[in-house]
């Protein structure tokens, strides 16, 4: 177990931006809220004191913001993973260091396993850590605008609000790592696979399918299953949509807060997680592994 | 001691060339063999089956192991040096001894430093700042820190000048090698070996033209200095080959008797390099 921990090691060595980029963001946010810029979404458009409003609305509101900013971080990082997973596989083919690491007494299943581990464990971890602390950063800085203005800053470290805020970016993480995982998997496999440039090869057969079924087929199932599995983690937050009529920009605090009360983040992933895609797509995920192993066991270098 | 290597009726095919074609031979323990072959005759795939990175035909059995299913296993007791470049650019000295250490059973740390600490090589350094003299001698320092049974070298000194060449197998040597471990090296420079090895194979298009220890080479080959008036006599022994120098004829014999080989000339031992260019030749015709 311990030289597996090694092999995750290895790979944060390697891949710096698994935690340059998140320290980046944070240090944006952080300079946007020491030169006061920050913009504290749905707060910014607030009629009246904040701090008037009733405690819910502004556990409600806040919820809001850190959720937001998970999702910030949490698309950053998962353009890191995307990248990543694409990488893991030849990066070491390209600089011809594979054959260093396979005169090691490491399996391939090892190694693809634990890059895998990176993309979907490690890069969530850091991920969350980073909502987390740019949550921090911007109550911090939120307080700060607030008790300028002579208001109680204590409104923006609610628990509720904070706790809320991780325990959404939590589960939004682990739903988000299954749903796509196979994502992972196939981008991993591509990166085994792929003579040169990993990019074309993961991207351009999907795309190749769904524009040639298209034009002989005339029909989209190729294209609906590609866009289902990039976007469908947001039907957690679509499924309400029905319900509540999607009807302009919402104006004030209040109404965002009352859209808010609507959300049954709790139904949508239930119901989500009771939903045979996302676990066909773990299987799914769990096949595209086992042949981004054989390929990397069974390649032959000689080129 | 039974062999290390046996190969038996070992092939591999590209497509419609036989890079390896019906190979027999065997490695005992405690020897140093040299693979010698031109370019394209099979030395790298003959390599590559050998530590499990490619598919063959026949048998082969490393340490008694099947490479290609059982290549995890056989790796604890097996190293190779691929080709000089190969280590990662991107990591530390330092990273990269951790992650030996932490990964390899066999790897002993402290003789890797006791190697590196003589070098210039600091340990903070990224191997892509490191010169290509340094990045051999931190894989030699890696490799030769590893408890391995066969040592796998396919062209470590390419691309090295003379000195570091010369001190790289001087290291090997010296400070490695004993009875208990086996050295398979390919190499194009053959002069720099030759004194190290005690076996030789040579391999041409993908089949074995020779396969034998030092000793019986040296016993049974002879390169005379044939002087002019004995050559028409010497070659009635059936020289492998004959080649213009100063005044003599320098002709290669095979199984000839020694005293006889004496009256036409000046006999010494053929070097390993005219060896190589007689049998290749030979085999050619």
């Amino acid at each position: 177990m311990n030289r597996f921990l090694w092999l995750i090691r290895r790979e944060i060595w390697e891949h710096k931006a698994i935690w340059i980029a998140p320290a980046i963001v944070i240090a944006c946010l952080l300079l946007l809220v020491i030169t006061g810029n920050v913009h504290l979404g749905p707060i910014g458009t607030i009629e009246g004191p904040f701090g008037d409003f009733p405690r819910e609305t502004q556990v409600k509101l806040l919820l809001i913001v850190y959720a937001g900013l998970a999702l910030v971080v949490d698309m950053v990082m998962g353009t890191i993973a995307f990248f990543y997973a694409l990488d893991s596989l030849y990066s070491d083919r390209r600089d011809r260091s594979v054959l260093f690491w396979k005169s090691l007494p490491l399996s391939d299943a090892e190694t693809v396993l634990s890059k895998f581990a990176v993309a979907a464990v490690v890069i969530p971890l850091v991920s969350l850590a980073g909502a987390v602390l740019a949550q921090f950063v911007v109550a911090a800085g939120g307080s700060a605008k607030l008790a300028m203005s002579g208001m109680a800053s204590g409104v923006m470290w609610q628990p509720e609000a904070l706790f809320g805020g991780m325990l959404i970016a939590v589960l939004w993480c682990i739903t988000a790592i299954l749903w796509y995982s196979p994502i992972i998997a196939y981008l991993m496999l591509a990166s085994a696979w792929a003579p040169k440039g990993p990019f074309l090869w993961a991207v351009l057969p999907p795309v190749a399918i769904w524009v040639l079924e298209r034009v002989v087929l005339y029909s989209e199932h190729v294209g609906d299953f590609i866009t289902d599995r990039l976007f469908g983690l947001y039907r957690l937050l679509g499924s309400q949509g029905d319900s509540g009529g999607e009807t302009g920009d919402p104006e004030t605090g209040r109404e965002i807060a009352d859209k808010l009360g609507q959300i049954d983040l709790v139904g949508s992933l239930r119901e989500f997680y009771a939903s045979p895609d996302l676990w066909l797509g773990v299987v799914a995920a769990g096949l595209l592994l086992a042949a981004a192993m054989w390929v990397r066991r069974y390649r032959d270098e000689t080129s | 001691m039974s062999d290390l290597i046996v190969a038996r009726g070992l092939g591999k095919t590209f497509g419609t060339t036989r890079a390896l074609d019906d190979v027999n031979f065997s490695v005992g323990a405690g020897r140093i063999v040299g693979l010698i072959g031109p370019n394209g005759a099979g030395k790298t795939t003959a390599l590559k089956a050998l530590l499990g990175l490619t598919r063959f035909d026949g048998e082969l059995s490393v340490l008694g192991l099947d490479p290609y299913r059982q290549r995890h296993r056989l790796m604890q007791d097996v190293c190779f040096i691929a080709d000089v470049a190969v280590l990662p650019r991107w990591i530390r000295v330092r990273q990269l001894i951790d992650f030996v250490a932490a990964t390899h059973p066999k790897f002993r740390r402290e003789v890797c430093e006791h190697f590196l600490a003589r070098s210039d090589v600091k340990p903070t350094s990224r191997v892509r700042e490191l010169s290509k003299g340094m990045v051999t001698q931190v894989h030699l320092a890696l490799v030769m820190a590893i408890d391995a049974k066969l040592l796998v070298l396919d062209e470590p000194t390419l691309g090295l000048d003379i000195l570091m060449r010369k001190q790289f197998y001087e290291t090997l040597i010296n400070e490695y090698f004993d009875e208990q471990r086996t050295i398979l090296v390919t190499t194009h420079q053959v002069e720099e070996v030759e004194h190290i090895l005690t076996d030789l194979i040579f391999i041409d298009r993908g089949r074995i033209v020779l396969n034998a220890a030092m000793d019986e080479v040296q016993e049974s080959y002879a390169q005379v200095a044939v002087r002019p008036e004995h050559v028409a006599a010497a070659r009635t022994h059936k020289p492998l080959a004959e080649r213009q120098g100063l005044g003599r004829t320098h002709m290669l014999f095979r199984g000839v008797n020694r005293a006889d080989l004496e009256r036409l000339g000046e006999v010494g031992v053929p070097s390993v390099a005219d060896l190589f260019v007689a049998i290749i030749q030979g085999a050619r015709a």
